[in-house]
């Protein structure tokens, strides 16, 4: 969704101007857009020319390993649908580092909350949970994603409402949002988790429930009842075929419905969000891999091993290249996703929308570039 | 002097000296994270103040100490955004980060030498072939002879004031490095290529021009004279200060230059060993190693010209140590004595080689 001028709000509008104004060369050769961006932000922390930023109001301890961080955004905000996710940006250890968290809020709320499950390991879920304190500023996107309910026509007779684990995210938004329309159809609220200490927002579905007569809430509880697979689910929810349905959780899982679906043939919407399955092993070096290069629009398939600069070139692409050993930065550019290995350390990373050098790195999965 | 003797180093201790110095670069930038991006954020900062303090001075204030306070400060925050901020941000030291106003390819600095030409005159062309004689046009900016190997014509009678006309205006020469005026002249760079770079040169130059010699003393109204001359002045000391610290890196005595058909199946190791044997340090203190931009570690930076360049501090004695440990010659001295050998070799190649020898 883009946003035009008009639409947005006076101060919004007014900062895009400015930084129009200030990208001109010979006001940038005066005056840095940097430069103004770390005034306001002494200034005020949530000040800023172009950027979301979103202040830490409040934190909920959900359950020992989710937790709930209730964010205040500024006058850059241009609002979300139900069940979007943002990217989240943070500096950790010099590095902004970026993932995506679904919001948990209803689209139309002035705060949002992204819930969040602590990965062992994880490098943003951990930093979320152990340096994120109430004042402090996150940079964030603007709402993005597609797993919403209908807008422009009549919300489906029943739904189903299914998630697993930390998948709950973007669900219990739908819910929120089908509450606060008091949505009067038949809809059913699935949730898998490992045990009851897992269980979250229980009074607040007790509560929703109260006041929704179509609402029903089933938890699965994997310890006790073992894992919900296709057998299971349509034990749980016998009229699956007539539910509309809205999905989220582990990938493998969400692969499973989605098997059911097709074989079956339902006719039923299925929507699902996916949350991306970890890191990817990579492929052997010299695998073929598909690259898609954004700005030029095309999209090729590697031959062999040779850096991304070579491959591209073969592609008939010309991209900007100097040394092409790694030293000069020429052929720099941002990869969007994907896993590349470089050449000249042996390292592997698969961090989105990171700067590689195309001279010495070779793609081990299938990537995007800005190229 | 002529050209380097290939240190005497076996193919395998070639190998074995890539490894250590690979080990150097793997433990140090093993360590690189908030540490060094405060540092530059600190620098940014400073050089902003240094900047604000400076103008406010040059426009405000009364009598000619505070002229000579405000050109330092101006002088300051124009050196600090050269030397340690552009230069090193622009090599991609903290393209790591992700912070868009810390960006290589999209840095642009205070100075009449557009970004983007620098990106390539410096970042491909003089680091790749860094003493290459013939292909490094760092080596003596197309301007000196410093060197027997290179041949001598009579302009190069008039060297010494070459020298010094480059030294008083070194903004504009490496802004117009670039351009490769003497190769356009003999056909060898087709008018396509040479207009857009002379375009940017120009612009870049109007861009500065306007703001250091037109707004800004438009806007001190009666102070204009003042503030123009303290701009001027401020870009003078600017110019004179890099060019020191640049000639100091690779003219001084004792460092080698190379020829293209011994470089050609160089492996890393051999580019350690050029590099090496192709830079020279100076010694000082903290305050001044962030003065020169960290160039006062000309070989660590040319070893590692992406590692962000305060690090070279830590990393220098490893080097040294192993460099005499592979009878490698580390050029290092304290500023005045490593000067005085460029002073040296551009007088003495002043004159024609046969003037040189007894006949
Ligand atoms: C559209 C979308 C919405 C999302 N919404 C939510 C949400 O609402 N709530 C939520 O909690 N998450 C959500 N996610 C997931 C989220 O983006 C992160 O992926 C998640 O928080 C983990 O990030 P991290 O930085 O903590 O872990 P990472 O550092 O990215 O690591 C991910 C996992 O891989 C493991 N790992 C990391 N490196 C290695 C390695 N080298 N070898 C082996 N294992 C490794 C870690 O231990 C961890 O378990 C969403 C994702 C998407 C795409
Ligand atoms: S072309 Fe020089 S770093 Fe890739």
């Amino acid at each position: 969704m883009t946003v035009t001028h008009n639409t947005l709000k006076p101060w919004p509008r007014l900062a895009s101007q400015l930084v129009h104004t200030l990208e001109r060369p010979w006001l940038s050769a005066i005056v840095r857009k940097s430069a103004v961006e770390d005034t306001l932000n002494a200034l005020h922390p949530l000040l800023s020319l172009d950027t979301v930023k979103a202040r830490v109001v409040h934190i909920t301890h959900e359950s020992p390993t989710v937790r709930s961080f209730i964010l205040e955004p500024n006058a850059h905000w241009q609002g979300a649908r139900s069940g979007q996710f943002v990217r989240v940006q943070a500096e950790i250890n010099g590095r902004r580092t970026e993932r995506a968290y679904s919001l948990s809020s209803r689209g139309g709320a002035q705060r949002l909350a992204l819930t969040i499950k602590r990965k062992e390991g994880g490098l943003m879920s951990n930093f979320m949970h152990q340096q994120l304190r109430v004042g402090s500023v996150l940079t964030v996107s603007q709402a993005e994603g597609e797993f919403v309910l209908p807008a422009n026509e009549p919300l489906p007779g029943k739904i189903l409402l299914l998630s697993a684990g930390s998948g709950v995210s973007p669900v219990m938004a739908l819910m929120r949002e089908l509450h606060e329309q008091e949505y009067a159809g038949d809809v059913c609220f699935l949730h898998v988790c490992r045990d009851a200490s897992e269980q979250i927002w229980v009074d607040e579905m007790l509560l929703i429930g109260a006041q929704m007569p179509g609402l029903t809430v089933v938890t699965h509880l994997t310890a006790t009842q073992g894992r919900l697979d296709a057998q299971a689910l349509l034990a749980t929810v016998p009229d699956l075929a007539e539910r509309a349905t809205w999905l989220c959780g582990p990938a493998a899982w969400m692969d499973q419905v989605h098997a059911l679906w097709a074989e079956k043939g339902y006719a039923s919407t299925l929507t699902s969000e996916r949350f991306g399955g970890g890191p990817t092993v990579p492929a052997d070096a010299g695998t073929p891999v598909s690259v898609v290069c954004e700005r030029s629009a095309t999209q090729f398939m590697t031959e062999g091993a040779q850096p991304l600069l070579v491959q591209a070139e073969r592609a008939g692409l010309a991209p900007k290249h100097g040394c092409r050993i790694g030293i000069c930065r020429s052929c720099q550019c941002t990869k969007k996703s994907g896993t590349v290995e470089n050449l000249l350390t042996g390292e592997i990373s698969s961090a989105p929308n990171e700067e590689i050098r195309l001279c010495i790195s070779t793609a081990r999965s299938d990537v995007t570039l800005a190229l | 002097m002529s050209f380097a003797t290939p240190p005497k180093l076996s193919r395998a201790q070639v190998a074995e000296f890539q490894k250590e110095v690979d080990a150097i670069r793997n433990e140090a930038m093993s360590r690189v994270g908030q540490a060094d991006v405060d540092h530059m954020r600190r620098m940014i900062h400073i050089c902003r103040g240094s900047e604000v303090a400076g103008r406010a001075l040059l426009h405000f204030g009364v009598g000619p100490l505070s002229w000579a306070a405000g050109v330092m400060a101006l002088a300051n925050a124009k050196i600090l955004d050269n030397m340690e901020i552009g230069h090193n941000v622009m090599h991609g030291q903290y393209d790591w980060t992700g912070d868009p106003a810390l960006n290589s390819q999209s840095f642009e600095w205070d100075i009449a030498c557009d970004g983007e030409a620098w990106r390539h005159s410096h970042n491909v062309v003089h680091h790749t072939y860094t003493n290459i004689l013939g292909k490094d046009r760092d080596l003596g900016y197309s301007l000196l002879r410093l060197t027997d190997e290179q041949r001598w014509k009579p302009r190069h009678w008039l060297q010494p004031f070459a020298n010094l006309g480059l030294a008083l205006g070194f903004q504009y020469g490496i802004g117009s490095h670039d351009l490769e005026l003497g190769r356009y002249k003999h056909g060898a760079i087709s008018r396509e290529v040479f207009k857009p770079r002379l375009d940017a040169f120009l612009g870049k130059i109007k861009r500065q021009w306007l703001k250091d010699y037109l707004l800004f003393p438009a806007l001190a109204m009666w102070s204009a004279p003042r503030v123009l001359a303290g701009n001027f002045a401020a870009n003078l000391t600017r110019n004179l200060w890099t060019y020191t610290v640049i000639f100091c890196g690779h003219f001084t005595e004792g460092v080698a230059i190379y020829r293209e058909e011994d470089t050609r199946n160089e492996t890393r190791g051999d580019w350690y060993i050029r590099q090496i044997t192709g830079s020279s340090n100076l010694e000082g203190g903290r305050l001044f190693h962030i003065m020169t931009g960290h160039l006062s570690h000309q070989i660590e930076h040319h070893l590692f010209p992406d590692m962000p360049s305060h690090r070279y501090v830590e990393v220098a004695p490893k080097i040294q140590a192993l460099c005499q440990r592979y009878g490698l010659h580390y050029n290092t001295g304290s500023l005045f004595s490593q000067f005085a050998t460029v002073m040296k070799r551009i007088f003495v190649h002043t004159l024609p080689p046969r003037a040189l020898s007894p006949v």
